[in-house]
């Protein structure tokens, strides 16, 4: 049965493969969709600097639109660093500032920044950037390129219908240290690698203070429940901390939901989704 | 051997193979019959043959614009000049199907699907193996394989192991086949696996005792990557057709397919297998390729002379699993 210091390796990838498969679904959605490209929303973080560099790789750089999303509280170094993989990548990229269209709200309605505000105002940030991508994927003709991995997705670490939509996703396989290891096979700019990962959903929050545990342990005991299917028990016998065990079950188990969106009431025996599995090409 | 190179056919080691073939009708002794004939060279029945695998990308429940892909590729073939073309599992409609699956059934049976006989009128003197959903009289549905060769349809094989675990559901929607035949071409006597059903040895290894040189594996095997340069499922793929072509002392060729159907792949890496299982071809992974391969039949039978694990089988032997 696998150790402890044997889960980092099963996690490792080989990145020339992995990135020819993934370039291979971006091409292959684009193509059987035919649209005309993709739009990604950089957010100066390495997920969505993968995912733009995956798809510049795949369709070529004039297919691939960046959008820099900033609200006047984000961290300026994630616009920058954002600008900076566009260039590095050579496709086009708009900054536009969402301020002018969640403040108003805001005022009206959430004027606090307390804790359960902060979470409103968050996801309220991420649906916004939500309906520009979704809108200037119209405007383009093009696929909105999803930047969710699977780390954050199995702990639901984001907002329903904002950071997690997405036409298709390239990322929603890959644990964050396969999504490091990948980045740094593609050479991304080391300061948007190295970086300490946050959703920047206000000033100062890093993902891993969220999380309670380093991406490290988060992604290896992911892997022992999920991938493997160790029951909890056995995951802490490995060596793993009793309370970032519990914790990582109880997210994944609360979170399940955001993993399938459409709950439709069957009434007919031929329900959508359950009666009728129709799949998509 | 890849696109561009030529056969090099050596007539004089064909016309003594020939001779053997002729008078081979199925077992062993008279195998050694022809062979005695053969060294004397004098008759000509052809064990050579050049297959082509159609490593294809299948359009999802479009069985009309997948019968067009597959005219194109009966074209390709046909000027590569190959004598049996295999395409990969559910060819004709794609893989992962689930409630599709009814609305894109052929009925292969008196009348034959229209779609089946276009193929089949298109691919001439060309024998090809299709893969498609098949509807029988009461209506069940089967993951079935046909060859086509002179203008229709000439034998079918239904899957016999359906897979339902992990990513794959196919006994909620199709029967599970239940006769194992022996297909017989030109060349020698083959048979036809699709997919799931190579990972059952049993059913190659009947086929061999009955007589088959070359085993057909159509197949839809979704792709998975780890730490290795090539895709974790193609090294499972290698290590089973290489073990049933060596154990059976047979050719086995493997034809998978590539593209993508929800969010999983098909990677490709299409294969021929010598009999003893040393690789003789392989596609690339992931990407669209026509594999052409010389192969004899009289390779099966030079080992098994050799190599009589054939010969020497004892399914006789009673074992433990019977009182299962």
């Amino acid at each position: 049965m696998i150790r402890r210091e044997q889960v980092a390796g099963r996690l490792a990838l080989n990145a020339p493969l992995a990135v020819a498969v993934l370039t291979d679904f971006i091409r292959d959605a684009v193509a059987t969709t035919g649209t005309e490209g993709v739009v990604v929303g950089l957010s100066g973080g390495v997920d969505s600097a993968l995912a733009a560099a995956l798809a510049a790789r795949a369709l070529g750089p004039l297919r691939v639109h960046a959008f820099v999303l900033p609200y006047r509280t984000s961290n300026p170094e994630s616009a920058s660093d954002a600008c900076l993989v566009a260039k590095q990548l050579g496709i086009d990229h708009r900054l536009i500032d969402i301020s002018p269209m969640v403040d108003p709200y805001f005022a009206l309605e959430i004027p606090g920044d307390g804790e359960a505000d902060r979470g409103r105002r968050g996801n309220k940030l991420a649906r916004e950037r939500m309906t520009i991508l979704f809108d200037q994927a119209k405007k383009l003709g093009c696929l909105v390129l999803g930047t969710s991995n699977k780390t954050e997705i199995l702990l639901g670490y984001s907002t329903v219908f904002g950071d997690n939509a997405s036409s298709l996703n390239p990322l929603g396989d890959l644990y964050k240290q396969q999504i490091w290891r990948l980045a740094t096979h593609l050479e991304l700019p080391r300061q948007v690698v190295a970086k300490q990962p946050t959703a920047d959903l206000w000033p100062g929050q890093t993902d891993e203070d969220e999380l309670g545990m380093t991406y490290e342990v988060a992604d290896e005991v992911l892997y022992l429940l999920f991938d493997l299917g160790l029951r909890p028990a056995e995951v802490v016998e490995r060596g793993y901390e009793e309370a970032a065990v519990r914790r990582i079950v109880r997210l994944e188990q609360a979170n399940r939901y955001k993993r399938r969106l459409m709950l439709i009431a069957r009434l007919s025996g031929s329900a959508i989704n359950l009666d009728q599995e129709i799949p998509r090409d | 051997m890849d696109e561009g190179e030529g056969a090099a056919h050596d007539a004089v080691d064909n016309a003594t193979q020939n001779i053997a073939a002729a008078v081979t009708v199925g077992g062993q002794r008279q195998a050694l019959t022809g062979a005695m004939l053969a060294s004397v060279g004098i008759m000509e029945i052809p064990s050579r043959l050049t297959v082509g695998l159609a490593q294809c990308d299948c359009l999802l429940g479009e069985v009309e614009a997948n019968v067009a892909r597959h005219l194109a590729w009966i074209e390709r073939a046909r000027r590569r000049e190959v004598d049996l073309l295999v395409f990969p599992e559910l060819s004709l409609t794609g893989y992962r199907l689930l409630h599709l699956t009814p609305r894109v059934a052929l009925a292969a049976g008196a009348g034959g699907a229209a779609a089946l006989e276009r193929l089949a009128a298109a691919a001439g003197p060309m024998a090809i193996l299709v893969g498609f959903v098949e509807e029988d009289r009461q209506g069940v549905l089967y993951n079935s394989a046909a060859l086509l060769r002179h203008g229709h349809p000439a034998f079918i094989h239904r899957k016999l192991y359906l897979p339902t675990y992990g990513i794959f559901q196919e006994q909620r929607f199709l029967g599970a086949g239940r006769r194992l035949e022996l297909v017989t071409l030109p060349w020698g006597k083959a048979g036809v696996l699709i997919c799931e059903d190579l990972w059952h040895p049993e059913l190659a290894r009947r086929l061999a005792l009955g007589g088959a040189k070359l085993l057909l594996v159509p197949s839809a095997a979704p792709g998975r990557i780890g730490g290795g340069e090539v895709p974790e499922s193609a090294e499972s793929w290698e290590l089973l057709t290489r073990s049933a072509a060596l154990l059976n002392t047979c050719w086995v060729v493997y034809c998978n397919r590539v593209g993508w159907e929800e969010g999983s792949f098909y990677s490709g890496g299409s294969h021929v297998v010598r009999p003893g299982g040393e690789l003789a071809e392989r596609a690339p992974y992931l990407e669209e390729h026509l594999l052409i391969a010389e192969i004899d039949l009289r390779d099966a039978d030079r080992l098994r002379w050799k190599l009589p694990l054939l010969a020497d089988d004892r399914s006789d032997i009673s074992g433990p699993e019977a009182a299962r």
